[in-house]
C-alpha cells in the first residue's frame, strides 16, 4: 500500500515524465540519409522461386553461411570425445565390418583388391554421403526457432550442414589414401581426377539435402522415411559390390542416374586400378547431379515462402 | 516525407492452424478431390485483413491490441519473415528485426562465439562485430561468462544477451516485437533508454509490446489493430484510450453480469458500490465520484476504519482514500448503516477503474475486511480532452498546471526595481 504522499510525487513525476517523451519526439533528428542511398524492400505475396536475385541474395549473405557451418563443426566436436578421430573411425569400421562378413565370409568379388580398401573406398563416399544429407535434410527443422525471427534465405541452413560435412570427408580420405599406402597402392598420375570423384558426390549430397530439407519442413513424415532411404541407397549403390556386377547393357545409365555409383567406381578406379574414371558416366553423372542441385534449389526456394508458417 | 514503412491492402490466411501435416492428410486430401468426396474446408485463420497504413521516416509508431491482433504477423510481414496472402509492404533503408529475441542462441557455443555468430546472422559485419564486441557484452552485463557455453547461461542472462546483440544492429528500420519484456527492471530501463537512443538518431521504429507504458514513452504515435484490422490510427493517447476502452467494456460486461459483490469477514459484511451523481455506476470526468459501501454489523459498537482506493489495473492505486492515513476517527458501526466517500471533481479519464478497500479494526491490528478489490466503476468523456496534460498510461489523470515563464526582461525589471528600492 502506498501512502497518498506518495502517490502524489509519483503522479508529478509520471507528468513530467510524460512532457520529456513528448519532447523527445520533438526534438530536432539527424537528417535521414538521401532517399536514393536507401535499399528498398517489397514483400508480397505470390510463389517463390529462383531468380538472379535470389541467387545474389545468397551470395550477400555467404559469411553467414560460413559462420553456420563453422558453428555445426564446431559444436560437433565440442561435444564428441573422440573428436575430428570419429571422422576416421565410422567408415573404416563400417568397412571393417564389411570385409568381414560380405569379403571373407560371403566371398563378395571385390576387384582383385583386399576388400577392406576396396569396401574403404565405398565407405568413405558413403559415410559423407549418407551424414550429409541427413543432416541437411533435418537443419531446418533443428533451427526452428532461428526462421520465426530473423531473415536470411533458408538455403543457407541445409548449404552449411552440406559444407560442414566436407571437414569429415577430408580426414576420412587421407584415411583411405593412408591405407592404400599400407596396401602398397601408390598415387599415381590418375589422383588427378580425384576432385572429378569429390564434385559429384558434394554435388548430389546438396540436391538431396536441399530437396529434403524444405520437403521435412512441410512434412514430417521425411524424418521416418529417411532412414529407410539411405538404407536401401547402401545397398543400391556399389558401396559393398563392384560396378561390374550390375548387368553390361544398363550399367552405364544406371551409373548416372545413381551418382554415387560413377563416384565410387572412379574413386576405386584412380585408388585401386591406377586408371581414370570412365570419362562419359562421370561427366554424365556429373551433368545429371547439376541439373538435379538446379531443380531441387528451385523447389526449395518453391516452398521457402511457407516455412514460417509451417515449422 | 517519404514512408519508411507501408502497408499496402495486407491481408495475410493461415490455411487452418500451424500443426503437422503429414503425407496422409494431404493424400487423403487429393482422394477426396478425386472421388468427389468433399470435406469440410479448414477455415483459414484471417490474421491480417487488408491493412494498410504508412510510418514516416525518422518517426517512432506502436502497434496496440490484443494477443491474436496480428500484430506480431505485421512485423514477420515486414522483417521478411513470412509473406502476405495478398498486398505488399514496403520497407525503405536497412532493416533490423528485434523479435523475441534471445533464443537463437546455441546452447554448446560460448557467449563469445555466439555474439559473432548472431550478429553475422543479423546483418553486422564481422568488422562491426569485432567493432562492436565489448560494448554489445557490456551492455548485456555478462562480461563474467562470456567465454562459457550459453547453456550454463541463466535465462535472464541468454535474454540480455541476445537483447543487446540486436541492439546494437543501428539498422535505419527497426522492427520490435516484445523485446523490450526481458531483464529486471534495470535492464528494462537500460533497453528503454537504449531504444530512446536509437530513435534520436533519427531511426524508423514499429513497436509492438503490451507493455504500454514503454509504449506510451517511445511512441508519439499508435495504430490499433483489432482481428487483423486497423481500427484506429493517429496520436498515441487516442490510440491507448481506444484499446483501453475495448479491453474495460469486455471486462466489465464480465463483471456486471453478476459477480459477488458481498464481502464478509468477521462480525462485518459489506457491499460496496462506486457511484456517479446519478447513481449509476458511471460518471463523467470531474464529476463526484461516490464510494458507497453498505454494511452489516452482528457487534453493534464495533469501531472501525475504512479505507478506499482507486487503481486502474496497475500493482499500485492511483489514489487513496483513507482514514487511517488521514487521521480521523474511527467510525462506530451499528447493526446496518451506509459509509459513504465522495469525492469531488474526479480527475480521472475515461476507463474501467477498480475500487479496493479494506476495514480495519480500530486498534490498529488485524482486519475484518482484507485488503482486496471490491468492485469496479466506469468513468465516460462526452468530449475530447486535450492531450497536453494527462498521460494515457502511467498517470491517467487530468491535472490542471499553469506554467510561469521567469525571463531576462522579467529579471532585469526587477533588478532595476530592488535597485531602485536600495539606493536611496
Amino acid at each position: 500500500m502506498r501512502s497518498q504522499q506518495a502517490r502524489e510525487d509519483a503522479v508529478s513525476v509520471d507528468v513530467a515524465g510524460g512532457e520529456a517523451a513528448a519532447r523527445i519526439s520533438t526534438a530536432p533528428r539527424s537528417a535521414p540519409a538521401e532517399v536514393s542511398e536507401k535499399p528498398i524492400l517489397d514483400v508480397e505475396g505470390g510463389p517463390g522461386g529462383i531468380s538472379r536475385d535470389a541467387l545474389r541474395e545468397l551470395w550477400a549473405f555467404r559469411e553467414v553461411l560460413w559462420a553456420f557451418a563453422v558453428r555445426q563443426v564446431t559444436v560437433k566436436y565440442k561435444q564428441a570425445a573422440i573428436g575430428v578421430g570419429w571422422a576416421v573411425v565410422q567408415p573404416i569400421a563400417a568397412a571393417g565390418i564389411f570385409a568381414l562378413f560380405l569379403g571373407r565370409f560371403a566371398n563378395v568379388a571385390s576387384e582383385g583388391a583386399p576388400y577392406l580398401l576396396f569396401a574403404l573406398c565405398g565407405t568413405v563416399i558413403w559415410t559423407y554421403f549418407s551424414g550429409s544429407a541427413a543432416s541437411a535434410a533435418e537443419s531446418l527443422v533443428t533451427d526452428s526457432a532461428l526462421l520465426r525471427k530473423v531473415f536470411f534465405p533458408r538455403e543457407v541452413l541445409p548449404l552449411a550442414a552440406i559444407l560442414a560435412g566436407l571437414v569429415d570427408f577430408a580426414p576420412a580420405l587421407a584415411t583411405l589414401i593412408v591405407a592404400a599406402l599400407l596396401y602398397g597402392f601408390v598415387p599415381g598420375l590418375t589422383w588427378l581426377a580425384l576432385p572429378l570423384v569429390l564434385a559429384i558426390v558434394v554435388l548430389f549430397a546438396t540436391a538431396f539435402g536441399l530437396g529434403l530439407s524444405g520437403l521435412n519442413v512441410y512434412y514430417r513424415d521425411v524424418r521416418y522415411v529417411l532412414p529407410f532411404v539411405l538404407q536401401l541407397g547402401l545397398f543400391a549403390s556399389p558401396v559393398v559390390y563392384s560396378l561390374a556386377s550390375v548387368p553390361a547393357g544398363s550399367r552405364d545409365l544406371y551409373a548416372v542416374l545413381n551418382p554415387l555409383g560413377a563416384a565410387i567406381d572412379g574413386l576405386r578406379r584412380i585408388v585401386l586400378h591406377n586408371e581414370w574414371p570412365h570419362l562419359w558416366v562421370s561427366f554424365g553423372a556429373l551433368g545429371w547431379c547439376a541439373a538435379l542441385v538446379v531443380g531441387s534449389y528451385a523447389l526449395f526456394k518453391r516452398l521457402e515462402r511457407g516455412f514460417a508458417d509451417r515449422i | 516525407m517519404t514512408a519508411a514503412i507501408s502497408f499496402d491492402g495486407v491481408t495475410k490466411h493461415y490455411r487452418g492452424t500451424r500443426e503437422y501435416r503429414a503425407l496422409r492428410d494431404d493424400l487423403a486430401g487429393v482422394v477426396g478431390r478425386i472421388s468427389g468426396k468433399k470435406r469440410s474446408p479448414r477455415s483459414p485463420v484471417r490474421a491480417l485483413e487488408e491493412v494498410s497504413f504508412e510510418i514516416p521516416e525518422g518517426q517512432s509508431f506502436a502497434l496496440i491490441g490484443a494477443n491474436g491482433a496480428g500484430k506480431t504477423t505485421a512485423l514477420r510481414i515486414a522483417s521478411r519473415i513470412t509473406y502476405p496472402t495478398t498486398g505488399r509492404v514496403r520497407v525503405r533503408g536497412r532493416v533490423g528485426a528485434l523479435i523475441e529475441v534471445g533464443t537463437g542462441l546455441h546452447p554448446e557455443l560460448s557467449g563469445r562465439e555466439n555474439v559473432r555468430l548472431h550478429g553475422r546472422i543479423l546483418g553486422l559485419s564481422r568488422r562491426d562485430v569485432q567493432a562492436r564486441f565489448d560494448q554489445i557484452v557490456e551492455f548485456a552485463e555478462v562480461q563474467a561468462a562470456i567465454d562459457r557455453p550459453v547453456k550454463q547461461f541463466s535465462s535472464g542472462m541468454q535474454l540480455r544477451l541476445g537483447f543487446s546483440i540486436a541492439a546494437h544492429l543501428e539498422p535505419d528500420v527497426l522492427l520490435v516485437d516484445e523485446a523490450l519484456a526481458v531483464g529486471d527492471a534495470g535492464f528494462q530501463a537500460k533497453s528503454v533508454t537504449r531504444m530512446l537512443e536509437l530513435l534520436r538518431e533519427g531511426r524508423t521504429i514499429l513497436f509492438v509490446s503490451h507493455n504500454l507504458y514503454a509504449v506510451e514513452m517511445l511512441c508519439p504515435q499508435g495504430i490499433y489493430l483489432r482481428k487483423g484490422q486497423v481500427v484506429l490510427e493517429g496520436p498515441i493517447q487516442q490510440v491507448l484510450r481506444t484499446y483501453l476502452d475495448d479491453v474495460d467494456s469486455a471486462v466489465l460486461n464480465a463483471h456486471e453480469r453478476g459477480s459477488d459483490s458481498v464481502f464478509s469477514g468477521g462480525p462485518l459484511a459489506i457491499e460496496v458500490r462506486g457511484e456517479g451523481p446519478d447513481g449509476r455506476s458511471s460518471l463523467r470526468t470531474g464529476e463526484t465520484l461516490t464510494i458507497r459501501c453498505d454494511y452489516e454489523c452482528l457487534q453493534p459498537g464495533l469501531r472501525a476504519f475504512f479505507h478506499f482506493g482507486v487503481t486502474d489495473g496497475r500493482a499500485g492505486n492511483i489514489f487513496l482514500a483513507s482514514q487511517v492515513v488521514d487521521g480521523d476517527e474511527p467510525l462506530e458501526l451499528a447493526r446496518r448503516g451506509t459509509v459513504t466517500c465522495a469525492v469531488p471533481a474526479l480527475p480521472l479519464l475515461p476507463r474501467v477503474y477498480e475500487i479496493w478497500g479494506e476495514v480495519r479494526v480500530e486498534s490498529g491490528w488485524g482486519n475484518f475486511i482484507d485488503w482486496q478489490q471490491l468492485t469496479r466503476f466506469r468513468v465516460e468523456s462526452a468530449e475530447e480532452i486535450s492531450s497536453v496534460s494527462h498521460s494515457a498510461m502511467d498517470a491517467p489523470v487530468v491535472v490542471p498546471f499553469v506554467f510561469s515563464h521567469r525571463n531576462d526582461a522579467t529579471q532585469i525589471a526587477e533588478a532595476r526595481q530592488v535597485s531602485e528600492e536600495v539606493t536611496p
